[in-house]
């Protein structure tokens, strides 16, 4: 648990003094200054006075200035319990009629603490406003600590989720999209319960994860939080970017640090907050594909029928020669929209929150439980989550600070297969619009049969229906800390964490389940009917003890020092079952199954680590900060099993230099500089062991257990490390109302483990060493500016982020690693070129005729219609593999950035966010089927615009995504950039209308309600559902072969407070 | 005093976690450290039943690069899987390149076998096992490892030699391609060493097992492709203790394994759980068969190593083999289908895709039509040599050759082979022994000719690809996979490709 030490310094000045006021006029004239740092606020009133005044009508006139004496414009000044009021103009005076002398008025500014001043017997007023220097002073949760905001040296971003607004985030990854500089985050799929992909600074790994690490109230619980932490729950999320911070996670720190605080108790204050969400998801019709309808369909088979026999036998063929199935188009009986059938407009989702917390008494307390239920857009897909929380924190006596966080959670999912064209989505796009997924009597028919050389394909509905595939999570994640004060200046902290995972799925396959992608009735059911269950159970548990020393040194220096030690180990232990064959589908269970297999396993890892840092500052001007960490882990060669992490950062607050003059516009200006190292280890467990794997044999008519090397043993593997270079820059404008952070980085990845393809003549393909470099390096600008207008208070937030990757070496000059396949686009990483690049094909155009065939570099098969490719080696021949292929995309975006607004007008408030991503490629795979001129699958509605001959080319041939209408299958799915689209985006992503209901009585202190949009509108040229979606992971970067599509939601939701 | 107490409890939660070594070592519970293994008899004798399974991967596919790229086989045409079949369907339309995927499979899976096999040699030599249980250990591996270039040196020509194992994965990248004549010397030197340390047989529960006369086998059929004939035929004439099975079904009949005339078997079984089944029925069915041929539905055949016509129509009128190797047609719903298949390894099985049948491959037979052709070579016909050809064609229910000169002897031998060994995997290899590269070119181009104006499957209207049943001289050689050239561009790529 992390005390969080809320806004402290709540200074502020008024002033409101007789004679001051008598002066005012002449001393303003002369633009005095308003001396003092904490100047006295002086009430002055004197109740006989007040009294005395008359009820008519006061005017009051009066100045408002900032605590340096310097006027402030456009401060509001409102009559407190009403609308009525004015701003100050350019010079910072005032004039306003208050009804009397009882009446109070409401000073706010942005950047300043809001005041209210009784009127009084005064018609004058001076005004100063204290700045609300919260921002800096601000406390900052930092790895194993937290520091003052003003204080930190390193590149780190800070989200409060009061400033966030009320948004349904089910995720605790969904808060972090768009807020920070440098983290990107991606939702791959619109499954219900589905993560989100988060990158902090590029993908700096080629064969490790990429995944930043996670830390829930300071336990250090992984790559993934999952589903099962609460989003509601939160307090604010810290993430940590550069080495300088991420250093003291040692070998897990490479890829960031997210550090995620919970809710606790408020001092003083007994609190009852419910909320209730409820909204409803779509998918976009705007983001749908859309494919050909039945008479379309026939309509197109027809035609392609027909255009074969005029491009390989040259004539003209007779209408009778069409297969009767499609030869009358206009006859076709059904015309049925797969993809519609599965989707459920509408799907509700909900989520109730109950939290109760109680700050008064030597332990405070917070109570929360909610529940989340949410309905996918695809039929009988859901999720819902129950989640409890307790955290308990307080001061036992003089010594003794203790505290207990216990979140447990309890997680359903309703999954289908859905991404990749085989299988629901992708399946459902796929599928003979001719044929009618309802038998006579309106039931599901299980299997459409393929007809006239369309692939058959099981019922998606049925399949949704029928094919139960549940996945149950119980979580528990706790820790406890006691913190021991001693010897004035020691702090020494024990924390122990455990987290208890059980992963719980189950599916059964019955007979009735057909197989995809099956010619005429071969993958007709009655299928052997399967059965799977696994149950995985985790547990990790880590100690940590932790020894602070923070003495007075007096006014001009502050030093602290903590080192630490900890203490981490994981293991997952499973069983799973399988069945096969079952007699019927009745018992859908292991013990019915004729044929059954089982098996179980156990994985783990440990870590031992020190850990140790030391921040010093003189005079709040120059700022040290040194860390370093000293880890051992599991996971690494006997040779290298431990690993040093050190990193270092400074920091010069150039405003408090005397010799920066106070002016009113530069409020606060420091540069940082840091440099560390941190490691990556997330390669899997036993990466540097070889193990005998069974392969047996027969001998004697018995079994022979045998046995072979599974791998290449290495034990010389070691940490992969990243040395990374940050220059920071918070410069702090106009009373802090604009604030900028810049950031610039280079990170090189060096050591990286990489599965290297190597000779086969080794007995391996792939061997995992320690060979690779890249480079990261990038510019994070991010703007906050705060102003109001009139009663309009306005904030808007934007940044931007631009990060270049270059892999530095893999293994000698001229290595690259592929993957990918030759139908299905390639991704290469190339020694001098970004990471991920797409690689094909060049396509040149379309032939169109026999005699362009011949005349270009050969491509063996090619008929008139095929795709011309580029002979980028020069000698003569298209050769159908890899050797022609080139770079032909690029997946890295050119900048990620994201806008918000804010702004409030009395009860009203309204919230806009903005994202988008800029210049990027993605290789939209799953067109290699849904533009498949085979006529073995349905194709989408741009196919009509295909080119069919010479004379009728399409209207665009000459576009490099215009698809050739050859039905034969060569040179025309082969990796190309025929398939590779942009990707930019703009998406209006939130806009959220909150209304703050007025107080009822005492019962009620704040309640709000309020209206959201997510995921509302996408500016996006890509043809795809989603310019995030990816089904390869890794660095196969950006391959779209249809996934879950996001849904746009729109909700309302009701907050109370008692 | 109070303070003590605090200071001796931080104390204690410090070194709560000292640093124990063995708390950073981990290993995988579920498998077994290669370090830990390699150590007594049965550990070694697992390692070879290891190398032995990888022999049933090769196996399962090896009829690809042995029948289908000759005019034996050919495939149940699939109209509407043009894209994902072209890796296959290559070997059959003499259009294999150096990206084609099977190639790539074939390489690894040979070079992870030999892995096997020269780290259980390496690990055995270094073991303290008493020299009875070493020999023959010994001796099966340095076999398998002959088998395997034997193998690959046909194939792909010069092949990487390797017979130790790597200690860096680095060093892979100097490895290059040796010369045919010395692989066929570590063959030759393997199978001799081999001949050496092996028994002739084995007590019933080791049944299957690599024998003395196989390395013999093997021996003598590297000695007839090296063109070595007189060492050849002195190699096979030591072969003794086997004899023709009376019934030419019996080579192939589950409940009759590993008989009189097995010289060397690929051991399956069927009918349970244990994973060490064949599925070769299922493999060479048609393809819409359904449950017609394998008597099982809900499965989808394979269409593979489909009878040509050629194959069809080279059997003799009164050939007994025939009925038992393949059928013409199949019934369906009582409707005939005429569409060939392979039924040598078709029998009555227990469970869906589990079937019983082994994978012969040496036999008696064809160590005596090696002796009629070694001899031939030498000296042409002899009525010794027309005497071993004669053994094999009365088991078919044929008349006895007779009175031919070493031409026609030598076809007639070829076509012997051809009939008798059909579908067993030996016909790439002898068209390929007994033909120089042209002449492979213009066999081959002739069989591409009547595939082309008669195909043996139909095709569902889609006319064949201008390259297809092109064979040129160099496609006497596969190409060495694109993927390993790509990585190590030391590695040389094979003539034409």
């Amino acid at each position: 648990m992390r005390k969080f030490s809320k806004f402290v310094a709540f200074g502020f000045v008024v002033s409101w003094c007789p004679t001051l006021a008598q002066s005012a006029d002449d001393d303003l004239r002369h633009g005095i200054a308003f001396a003092g740092k904490h100047p006295i606020s002086v009430y002055g009133g004197k109740s006989a006075l007040m009294s005395a005044v008359s009820p008519a009508d006061i005017t009051i006139t009066g100045r408002v200035m900032d605590d340096k004496g310097v006027t402030l414009p456009g401060v509001s000044v409102v009559i407190k319990g009403s609308t009525q009021g004015t701003t100050t103009d350019s010079d910072g005076s005032f004039k306003l009629v208050v009804p009397n002398a009882s009446t109070v008025l409401v000073f706010s500014f942005v950047g300043y603490v809001k005041q209210d001043i009784p009127v009084g017997n005064k018609t004058s007023l001076i005004v100063s406003l204290t700045p609300d220097d919260q921002i800096l002073n601000e406390v900052v949760v930092v790895g194993y600590g937290s520091q003052r905001k003003q204080d930190i040296t390193s590149a780190v971003s800070v989200i409060n989720m009061r400033d966030i607004g009320e948004q349904p985030a089910n995720n605790p990854n969904q808060i972090l999209q768009g807020r920070a500089p440098g983290v990107v985050v991606k939702q791959l799929s619109g499954t219900p319960g589905g993560a989100f992909q988060v990158r902090v600074r590029g993908i700096g790994s080629l064969g490790a994860g990429s995944d930043p690490l996670y830390v829930v109230d300071g336990f250090v619980v992984g790559t993934s939080i999952g589903q099962n932490l609460n989003a509601n729950d939160i307090e604010s999320i810290t993430v940590l970017k550069d080495a300088a911070s991420t250093a003291i996670y040692g070998a897990r720190g490479s890829n960031g640090v997210v550090l995620i605080n919970t809710k606790q108790a408020v001092n003083g204050k007994v609190n009852i907050n419910l909320s209730l969400d409820y909204g409803v998801q779509s998918i976009p019709k705007t983001r749908r594909v859309t494919m050909l309808n039945g008479p379309e369909f026939a309509q197109f088979k027809k035609e392609i029928f027909m255009d074969q026999i005029r491009i390989l036998q040259n004539r003209e063929p007779k209408e009778d020669e069409v297969p009767i199935g499609y030869r009358f188009p206009e006859q076709t009986k059904y015309s049925t929209d797969w993809f519609d059938l599965i989707t459920r407009n509408n799907a509700p989702y909900s989520d109730v929150n109950l939290t109760i917390s109680s700050g008064t008494g030597p332990i405070k307390a917070l109570f929360s439980a909610g529940y989340y239920k949410e309905q996918g857009t695809l039929k009988e897909t859901s999720y819902d989550r129950f989640s409890v929380r307790s955290n308990l924190g307080g001061q036992v006596n003089k010594f003794i600070n203790v505290g207990l966080n216990i979140n447990g959670s309890y997680t359903r999912q309703n999954v289908a297969t859905t991404d990749g064209r085989s299988n629901l989505v992708g399946g459902a796009l796929l599928m003979d619009p001719r044929a009618t997924p309802y038998d006579a009597d309106g039931n599901l028919i299980p299997y459409i049969n393929g007809v006239d050389g369309v692939f058959g394909f099981p019922n998606p509905l049925f399949m949704l229906k029928n094919l139960p595939r549940k996945r149950n999570i119980s979580d528990l994640l706790t820790n406890a800390f006691v913190e021991v004060s001693f010897l004035q200046n020691f702090k020494f902290r024990s924390s122990a964490n455990v987290k208890l995972n059980q992963n719980v799925y189950n599916e059964f396959r019955p007979s009735t389940i057909g197989n995809a992608v099956a010619p005429g009735t071969s993958g007709a059911p009655p299928r052997p009917a399967t059965a799977t269950d696994i149950n995985e159970n985790l547990i990790n548990y880590s100690l940590d003890q932790l020894l602070t020393y923070k003495p007075r040194l007096g006014a001009n220096h502050s030093f602290d020092v903590l080192a630490g030690y900890t203490a981490q180990q994981e293991q997952v232990r499973g069983l799973r079952g399988d069945g096969n064959t079952f007699p019927d589908d009745l018992v859908p269970f292991l013990g019915a199954a004729s044929i059954r297999s089982s098996n179980s396993y156990e994985f783990g890892w440990s870590l031992l680590a020190f850990l140790s840092r030391v921040n010093y500052s003189y005079k709040d001007k120059y700022l040290f900060s040194a860390t370093y960490r000293r880890e051992g882990s599991s996971r690494f060669g006997a040779k290298n099993k431990y690993g040093d992490f050190p990193a270092a950062s400074i920091g010069w607050r150039v405003t408090e230099e005397p010799f920066m003059p106070k002016t009113a516009w530069l409020s606060d200006l420091k540069l940082r500089a840091s440099w560390g190292v941190t490691g990556n280890n997330d390669i899997g467990n036993y990466p540097s062991l070889a193990f005998v794997g069974a392969n047996n044999y027969i001998l004697g008519n018995s079994f022979a257990p045998g046995k072979v090397v599974n791998s290449f043993a290495n034990s010389e593997l070691k940490w992969e490390k990243s040395n990374q270079l940050d220059i920071g820059m918070d410069l702090a404008l106009f009373n802090s109302k604009l604030v900028f952070n810049v950031e610039y980085y280079k990170k090189i990845t060096n050591d990286m483990l990489l599965p290297v393809s190597i000779p086969s003549v080794s007995g391996f393909t792939t061997s995992l060493d320690n060979i690779g470099k890249v480079e990261n390096q990038g510019f994070e600008l991010g703007a906050e500016y705060r102003t109001n207008f009139g009663q309009v208070n306005f904030r808007t937030n934007a940044n931007i982020s631009f990060n270049r990757n270059k892999i530095l070496a893999i293994k000698g000059a001229n290595d690259a690693l592929y993957s990918g396949n030759f139908y299905g686009g390639y991704n290469v990483q190339k020694v001098g070129r970004p990471v991920g690049m797409i690689y094909g094909y060049n396509k040149l155009g379309i032939f169109n005729t026999q005699a362009e065939i011949d005349a270009a570099p050969k491509q063996d098969g090619a008929i008139p219609g095929a795709m011309k490719f580029e002979d980028t080696n020069g000698d003569g021949v298209i050769s159908y593999d890899t050797q022609d292929m080139v770079e032909i995309g690029n997946p890295n975006p050119a900048f990620t950035w994201a806008w918000t607004f804010a702004a409030d007008y009395k009860r009203f408030d309204v919230n806009v966010m903005f994202l988008g991503a800029q210049d990027f490629d993605i290789y939209r795979n799953i067109e290699a089927s849904t533009m498949n001129m085979d006529g073995v699958f349905n194709v989408l509605d741009k196919a009509k615009d295909r080119w069919r001959s010479a004379q009728n080319p399409g209207t665009n041939p000459s576009n490099v995504n215009s698809q050739g209408g050859t039905s034969y299958f060569k040179w025309s799915r082969e990796s190309s950039n025929r398939y590779v689209y942009d990707g930019s985006y703009v998406w209006l992503k939130t806009i959220t209308i909150g209304y703050n209901l007025p107080k009822f009585k005492s019962i009620l202190s704040n309640a709000r309600i309020f209206v959201t949009g997510n995921n509302l509108f996408m500016f996006t040229k890509y043809p795809g559902n989603n310019p995030d979606a990816g089904v390869r992971g890794g660095t196969q970067l950006n391959n779209d072969d249809e996934s879950y599509p996001i849904p746009r939601t729109f909700a309302t939701g009701l907050k109370l407070n008692f | 005093m109070k303070k003590i107490a605090i200071l001796s409890l931080l104390f204690l939660c410090l070194t709560q976690f000292s640093c124990k070594d063995d708390f950073l070592v981990t290993t995988d519970p579920t498998r077994i450290g290669a370090d830990l293994f390699y150590k007594n008899e049965t550990q070694f004798l697992q390692a070879l039943s290891g190398v032995y399974g990888q022999m049933q991967t090769i196996t399962n596919s090896a009829y690809i690069f042995k029948e289908f790229t000759s005019d034996n086989t050919s495939l149940d045409f699939n109209p509407l899987d043009r894209g994902g079949a072209a890796g296959w369907e290559a070997f059959e339309f003499s259009s294999v390149n150096q990206g084609n995927g099977e190639i790539a499979n074939l390489w690894n899976q040979y070079y992870s076998a030999l892995y096997n096999a020269n780290y259980t040699l390496e690990k055995l030599a270094g073991s303290t096992l008493d020299a009875t249980i070493k020999g023959p250990i010994e001796g099966q591996l340095k076999f398998l490892r002959a088998y395997f270039y034997f193998d690959l040196v046909q194939y792909f020509g010069d092949v990487v030699l390797v017979t130790s194992t790597l200690d860096k994965p680095d060093k892979a990248f100097d490895l290059i391609r040796s010369p045919q004549a010395d692989v066929w010397a570590q063959v030759e030197k393997d199978l001799k060493e081999a001949v050496t340390l092996l028994p002739a047989t084995y007590p019933a529960s080791q049944t299957g097992r690599i024998t003395k006369g196989a390395a013999l086998a093997l021996l003598g059929k590297s000695q007839l492709t090296q063109k070595k004939y007189a060492e050849a035929l002195a190699t096979l004439k030591q072969i003794t203790g086997y004899s023709l099975n009376p019934l030419y079904a019996d080579n192939f009949n589950p409940a009759k394994k590993n008989g009189p005339e097995s010289i060397f078997e690929v051991q399956y079984q069927g009918g349970n759980d244990l994973g060490e089944w064949s599925s070769f029925a299922y493999t060479f069915a048609p393809r819409l068969s359904a449950d017609a041929v394998t008597g099982f539905a809900n499965t989808t055949p394979g269409g593979r190593n489909i009878p040509t016509n050629d194959m069809i129509a080279a059997y003799e009128s009164g050939d007994l083999r025939k009925d038992v190797s393949l059928k013409t047609s199949y019934t369906l719903k009582g409707a005939v289908v005429p569409i060939p298949y392979v039924i040598k390894y078709t029998h009555t099985h227990t469970l869906t895709g589990r079937t019983d049948d082994n994978w012969v491959v040496l036999r008696y037979a064809d160590v005596l039509l090696m002796m009629a052709e070694a001899i031939n070579e030498q000296t042409g016909p002899t009525s010794e040599a027309f005497g071993y050809v004669n053994q094999v064609r009365k088991r078919a229910g044929l008349k006895d050759l007779a009175g031919l000169d070493k031409a026609t002897f030598k076809t007639a031998i070829m076509q012997e082979r051809r009939v008798e060994l059909a579908f067993e995997n030996h016909r790439w290899f002898d068209l390929r022994r007994t033909r120089t590269p042209a002449e492979l070119a213009s066999f081959m181009n002739a069989y591409g000719l009547k595939e082309k104006a008669k195909p043996s499957v139909d095709r569902g209207g889609i006319a064949f690809n201008a390259q297809d049943y092109i064979f040129s001289d160099y496609e006497y050689f596969f190409p060495i996979p694109a993927p390993q050239i790509l990585i190590n561009t030391k590695l040389t790529q094979n003539a034409g490709y």
